[in-house]
């Protein structure tokens, strides 16, 4: 599908920063919708699970606003491409440590861990852009092909358990940068905001 | 490897031309006396074809973030118009101001003289929006006995607090960056002042990014290498000389620093 055919509809639950993302959406020629509510966005041909800010706020505002049952209807019955950035990619583990123990929607499982650095000279937060390398293809990406994103986090998603690791990153320890479990995809770093390698990424998810 | 950052931070004010009043680029020598750039919108756009890594908005009128329409406004506009990390600043009073700059398209919000006042706001906004995005910016000026002391309101009061006690309580507190600014090397252009920022970088966990006084590419580097900075932020070094991002990383680079040099 091209960018200009697509209708991507971004799950409004009030925790995430919808404007940069549809700005960039809007930018490839795509249609960004808003879904605020179960019977929303049922033209959408893709869907994107933003998040800014705490593990537990994002969780609890998701399991409220209803949009989880929506996401389990659509991303895992009826299999939309979905693409979850952020705080929306470290949703889809079981667990999380952030502020004691957050129960996450499990979709690709495993859990999300505070990166930890025993060298003075990485700093946490993960701030600023640092290296994707792709260990599968995706879209315009090829398998071993290195990227530059812009990377805001201070949790790290591990390795899922259904699904794979999509691209890897180093910041005192390596984490899952990306991950895949087939129409669902997912990134810890911003697409919207990296630029050119960003527009690519946000392309190739667009082209599922 | 993450990559050193390197930050044009655009300085805000607003202006009544003819009947409207419009936000103006401008920038300032020692926190005052500041020359009207022009549109920053433009400006930004033009740093993000230069590879910028992140752009630093800060609002120096001192109006309330939360009453401030016209920088609201552009700040929607910054993040409609460029794809570029965004840290936004100047007047961030109360923890639902943090609420409005991220809806509008802010990555990171700083706060300055409001977690003077309430230091609890850094710890409130740490755990509603993430340390991530908490940035507490710090302005100080050195005595003449060598120490170095945290002002306020542009640089006109001193708080009788050393930059090294309140940058490791703001980290402790839960601050994910630290944003240092000499004011007494605001717009000089005589070199950043890499030991603070050293001192600062040893005490903290968090990114220290340094500002004022960068003047040639080689200050950069300095910042980076001896201050141990994850980034350098710069407004009149790049507003006025003849000099971009692209041909500073180059010279970065070249110095051995790890560096963005292409998307």
């Amino acid at each position: 599908m091209s960018c200009s055919s697509a209708v991507v509809g971004i799950v409004d639950y009030q925790a995430g920063n919808i404007r940069s993302i549809t700005s960039a959406l809007e930018h490839l020629g795509a249609r960004a919708i808003r879904i605020r509510a179960p019977g929303d966005g049922n033209d959408a041909t893709h869907l994107l699970l933003p998040g800014v800010g705490a593990f537990g706020f994002c969780a609890g505002r998701l399991r409220a606003s209803g949009l989880l049952a929506y996401l389990e209807e659509w991303t895992l019955g009826r299999k939309r491409p979905t693409l979850g950035i952020c705080v929306g990619m470290q949703l889809l583990a079981d667990t999380s440590d952030e502020m004691g123990f957050q129960r996450g929607l499990g979709f690709c499982g495993g859990e999300v861990r505070r990166l930890t650095s025993t060298d003075p000279s990485v700093r946490i937060p993960h701030v600023g852009w640092n290296a994707a390398v792709f260990c599968d293809d995706f879209g315009e990406f090829k398998s071993g092909e290195s990227a530059d994103f812009y990377f805001d986090h201070t949790y790290g998603y591990r390795t899922p358990i259904s699904g794979s690791v999509l691209a890897t990153c180093h910041h005192g320890e390596t984490f899952c940068a990306a991950l895949r479990r087939d129409n669902l995809v997912a990134a810890q770093f911003h697409p919207e905001k990296s630029q050119a390698a960003g527009m690519r990424f946000l392309r190739s998810f667009m082209a599922m | 490897m993450l990559k050193k950052r390197l930050i044009p931070k655009l300085l805000i004010q607003h202006r009544k031309l003819g009947r409207t009043t419009r936000p103006v680029l401008v920038t300032t020598t020692r926190f005052s006396a500041s020359h009207d750039v022009g549109d920053p919108v433009s400006q930004a756009k033009i740093y993000e074809a230069q590879l910028a890594d992140e752009l630093i908005v800060l609002n120096i009128d001192g109006t309330p973030i939360g009453d401030d329409k016209l920088m609201l406004e552009l700040i929607e506009r910054l993040a409609g118009e460029t794809f570029m990390p965004l840290a936004v600043g100047g007047g961030v009073r109360a923890l639902d101001d943090f609420g409005l700059l991220l809806e509008r398209g802010a990555d990171k919000v700083s706060v300055n003289t409001a977690a003077l006042d309430d230091p609890d706001l850094i710890g409130a906004a740490a755990n509603r929006y993430g340390a991530q995005c908490v940035v507490v910016s710090i302005d100080f000026r050195t005595g003449a006995d060598g120490a170095s002391f945290v002002v306020r309101h542009s640089a006109r009061h001193t708080t009788g607090r050393t930059v090294l006690d309140w940058a490791k309580e703001a980290a402790d507190r839960g601050a994910g960056e630290i944003l240092l600014c000499d004011a007494d090397r605001d717009g000089g252009g005589d070199g950043l002042n890499w030991q603070v920022c050293r001192q600062i970088a040893d005490a903290v966990p968090v990114p220290v990014i340094i500002s004022g006084g960068c003047g040639r590419a080689e200050h950069f580097t300095e910042g980076f290498v001896k201050g141990c900075a994850e980034g350098v932020a710069a407004g009149t070094f790049f507003c006025f000389r003849d000099q971009n991002p692209m041909q500073t990383r180059a010279h970065i680079r070249n110095a051995g620093v790890a560096i963005r040099m292409e998307t």
